[in-house]
């Protein structure tokens, strides 16, 4: 089983909310910018890599059941995401590295995204 | 007294490198009068350089021109942004340089970015790559074109790419933007049911037009209005002392 926690191992990051959920169970892991396309897509209990910032991202993710949000690339959320996400208790992990090493090193894990 | 007004609010000029190069100021605002449009907002992707040129085209004739930009948020989202006057649009077009990139716009790629005066004749042309996001999200956007006194709409949000419903799933709640566009692909009842977070933001249809056919054939909105203005328009989309907004496919609106 791999959990938030394991994640932190993993990838190099820092987390910016949702520490009360460390311990949640991450089933699988999906990677998109665009936020329908993860509404439509993204299973409960994933983790989400995406460079988006933006508030919606905590409102998706929650909606989602998701089991936390990577942002990638060095991206910094707007301040508003980050008090939204300690609220609604979503893990939000920032991390220097591209989503393409995110997501391998996620894969390499043992975690798909289908 | 209250007045009726064939508004298109998006239409892009060849400062636009996906417009056609029919797209001059002075011949959109010949084509306006020809079909009974009376507003038109000029709204090129992050640049504004050909305002004066549709101003000075649209001297003595029955169209008022809006000064706009659509620009392009950091999230990837476009939004018609409208000014009063070209003095908020100065100011404006300043913070979105500063906000640019400061690539090079690759032509072939692309398309060339022309500036032109009222006559047709080349000014110049734009160099740097307009065709891109801004660094600057969708809340400090809104934020500062309401600090100008400007409209934010948010662009085409029917479609797949690069509106606010296919960026950020939804419209946030207190996104800041005073109405929603939708391209000739939906109608405004279908659009009540289907964009998810609209509550009771007005829907408003614009042509987006790239290409003289596109202007003319497009679908426009009907502003009930007592002058062209823009803060007669903000009346409208609030649904205010009167005023009010009726969308149209597309057409003949010559009366």
């Amino acid at each position: 089983m791999v959990t938030v926690r394991d994640i932190l191992e993993l990838v190099p990051c820092e987390m910016l909310s949702g520490r009360s959920s460390l311990d949640s169970e991450v089933r699988g892991g999906y990677v998109s910018d665009l936020l329908s396309n993860v509404m439509a897509q993204a299973q409960p209990g994933w983790i989400w890599v995406t460079m988006q910032g933006h508030q919606n991202i905590v409102a998706v993710a929650s909606l989602a059941g998701l089991a936390g949000v990577i942002l990638a690339g060095g991206v910094r959320p707007d301040p508003e995401t980050i008090e939204k996400a300690e609220r609604e208790k979503v893990p939000l992990l920032a991390t220097a590295w591209p989503a393409f090493e995110v997501a391998g090193r996620l894969y390499g894990c043992g975690l798909r995204g289908r | 007294m209250i007045r009726r007004f064939v508004a298109d609010l998006h239409v892009h000029t060849v400062l636009s490198p996906c417009a056609a190069v029919e797209m001059t100021p002075r011949n959109i605002i010949l084509h306006a009068v020809e079909c009974g449009v009376d507003i038109v907002a000029i709204t090129d992707h992050n640049a504004g350089d050909n305002l004066p040129a549709a101003i000075a085209a649209a001297q003595g004739l029955p169209v008022t021109v809006i000064p706009g930009m659509e620009v392009e948020t950091r999230e990837e989202a476009h939004l018609v942004v409208l000014f009063e006057g070209m003095r908020e649009l100065a100011a404006w077009d300043k913070f979105v340089r500063s906000r640019l990139p400061g690539r090079l716009n690759d032509e072939a790629k692309f398309g060339p970015q022309f500036v032109v005066d009222a006559e047709d004749e080349l000014i110049k042309v734009r160099p740097d790559l307009l065709l891109t996001s801004l660094d600057a999200g969708l809340s400090e956007i809104t934020a500062k074109v309401a600090a100008l006194g400007g409209i934010v709409i948010a662009s085409h949000v029917d479609r797949p790419a690069f509106s606010l419903v296919s960026q950020l799933g939804f419209i946030p709640p207190d996104a800041g933007i005073d109405a929603v566009e939708v391209s000739r692909h939906m109608d405004p009842e279908t659009a009540r049911r289907k964009i998810p977070g609209l509550g009771s933001l007005e829907v408003i249809t614009s042509s987006d037009a790239h290409a003289i056919d596109d202007f003319m054939a497009g679908p426009k909105t009907i502003f009930y209005l007592k002058a062209p203005t823009l803060a007669e328009i903000r009346l409208a989309l609030r649904g205010m002392d009167g005023r009010s907004i009726a969308v149209r496919a597309a057409g003949d609106f010559t009366r």
